[in-house]
């Protein structure tokens, strides 16, 4: 057992350089591709949403953005990240004459336009869920349907698909594993280049699956953190009020 | 002499095969209170909800300032003047109070902070609310979350303000803090249409009563000639049901 232990922090100490390289690159591609899905994912879901126009024109472009949409939506969602890797990296060689795609790149935008895929439906959900009196009322003061967008469901959309993204993104932190098929730096290559060096499989992938694990755990920590932020204080201050003057206190919302 | 403000003529709306409004014309000048009231599934609230354009008629005309509002296309402009109040509330669940009041004043009516502020403060005073401008709505009861959505509405200084029962949600002794707020506004000479089935209130606050049944309106007048002398057996029938209920 302490054979096994010792050869754990042997490997740790001396491929440190190539794990924390590891490390830099899934965190890279895993915090932009899921960034850029949810950007994907909000600009699809408030398209999707968008009420019937009565202009005939514009109630047609929509309806062919909206089958655009659902077509790559169903494709990505209905096919493994892994199996899209080789067909895009490799569909531009193929396209190119063999030229391939810089990895780093590569790898953000295979992980984004998936996760768009999962981001479309998350925040088209989180759109239709907002009770339809938040428009109402933002309708009623003379806001046009992009404004109460803006100010009133969308902040409270995103509040509410938080969790889903950070789904998403824990997802995303283990998923970049599969981009080692088309050879990107990132974590799990690192890993498997260092166990063939050491041959101590074992040893060499708990080492990796401890580093996986403090990643996925410190970011839902800090989503949560950010969670609770955007709920504001449980509390809040009563100012003068008119039956104590002089006095401002706390109500406190009851649990 | 007095001068309308708005009128309806024609109204019809129906939802499929349902037909809940049929035929509605009434008018409304500029000070009036005027009640709507009578039993539930009438259309009151269908009629609030096609003035305020929330449901598209499917005919008729909504005639306001002269102008028929379901040819206009500036839709937001018109509601930024014809306010509603809505039974459920609707405030924006991720502001605070004050929020809630300054952000038509921003967006809507392009105010600089200070101004959108001084605004908001002055009519959540007026409602009473001023000391809860931090709070969300759902640190509130209903009856401060209903003083807050008067006080959003009346800081858009609006020509109009529809109220949709605006205490039915409420419990009964709430009802009472959010009628008399209506009651102090309504003597300031503010143009409104209150849906409610409060009838010592509409008797109270109003100067003119509408009693729709059945889709159309039935039967129209004073408080004084619905209240104490109803032509029609449906006016009749409703009050005396009425009063027995209460």
């Amino acid at each position: 057992m302490t054979g096994f232990f010792y050869e754990v922090i042997n490997i740790l100490v001396k491929y440190r350089g190539y794990f924390l390289q590891g490390v830099g690159y899934t965190m890279l591609i895993a915090l932009v591709g899921t960034t850029i899905g949810l950007v994907i994912g909000l600009i699809t879901g408030i398209i999707r949403t968008i009420p019937k126009s009565k202009n005939p024109v514009i109630r047609v472009i929509l309806k062919i953005i909206n089958i655009i949409i659902s077509v790559y939506v169903e494709i990505f969602r209905g096919t493994p990240m892994m199996v899209q890797a080789m067909v895009i990296f490799w569909g531009y060689a193929f396209m190119n004459d063999g030229r391939t795609l810089p990895l780093i790149p590569a790898g953000i935008f295979i992980v984004s336009i998936n996760t768009g895929a999962y981001m479309a439906e998350i925040v088209r959900g989180g759109i239709i869920s907002i009770d339809n009196g938040q428009f109402e009322g933002a309708y009623s003061i003379g806001m046009n349907h992009w404004q109460a967008m803006i100010n009133v469901v969308l902040p409270q959309t995103m509040r509410n698909i938080l969790p889903a993204i950070s789904n998403e993104f824990v997802i995303n932190i283990k998923d970049t594993s599969v981009l080692n098929v088309i050879g990107v730096t990132e974590l799990y290559f690192f890993t498997a280049k260092i166990s063939k060096m050491t041959w101590s499989i074992f040893e060499t992938y708990v080492v990796a699956c401890v580093i996986y694990f403090i990643l996925t755990f410190s970011i839902t920590r800090i989503l949560k953190f950010i969670e609770h932020k955007i709920d504001g204080p449980s509390s809040y201050i009563i100012h003068h009020s008119s039956t104590m003057p002089d006095e401002s206190f706390t109500a406190k919302e009851g649990k | 002499m007095s001068n309308t403000i708005l009128s309806v003529k024609g109204l019809k709306k129906s939802f499929g095969e349902n037909s809940v409004l049929k035929d509605i014309n009434f008018s409304v000048n500029s000070g009036d209170v005027t009640c709507i009231i009578g039993s539930s599934g009438s259309g009151k609230s269908t009629m609030l909800r096609c003035i305020n354009l929330l449901e598209e008629p499917t005919g008729g005309e909504i005639i306001y300032n002269g102008r028929n509002i379901l040819e206009t296309k500036n839709i937001p402009a018109y509601r930024a003047k014809v306010e509603m109040v809505f039974q459920s509330f609707n405030l924006f669940e991720n502001m605070t109070v004050l929020k809630n009041c300054m952000i038509g004043l921003r967006k809507v009516l392009k105010l600089d902070k200070e101004n959108a502020k001084k605004t908001a403060m002055f009519y959540l005073e007026k409602v009473g609310m001023a000391p809860y401008i931090n709070a969300k709505p759902r640190q509130l009861s209903g009856g401060q979350k209903q003083r807050v959505a008067i006080a959003r509405a009346l800081a858009m200084k609006p020509d109009v303000i529809l109220f949709d029962e605006p205490t039915s949600a409420l419990d009964p002794q709430m009802v009472g803090e959010v009628l008399d707020v209506i009651k102090n506004i309504a003597k300031e000479g503010l143009t409104m249409i209150i849906v409610t089935h409060e009838m010592a209130f509409a008797r109270d606050v109003s100067n003119h009563v509408v009693f729709m049944h059945d889709g159309v309106i039935c039967e129209e007048g004073t408080p004084e000639e619905i209240f104490t002398n109803p032509q029609r057996p449906e006016t009749k029938a409703f009050l005396t049901r009425f009063m027995k209920e209460n």
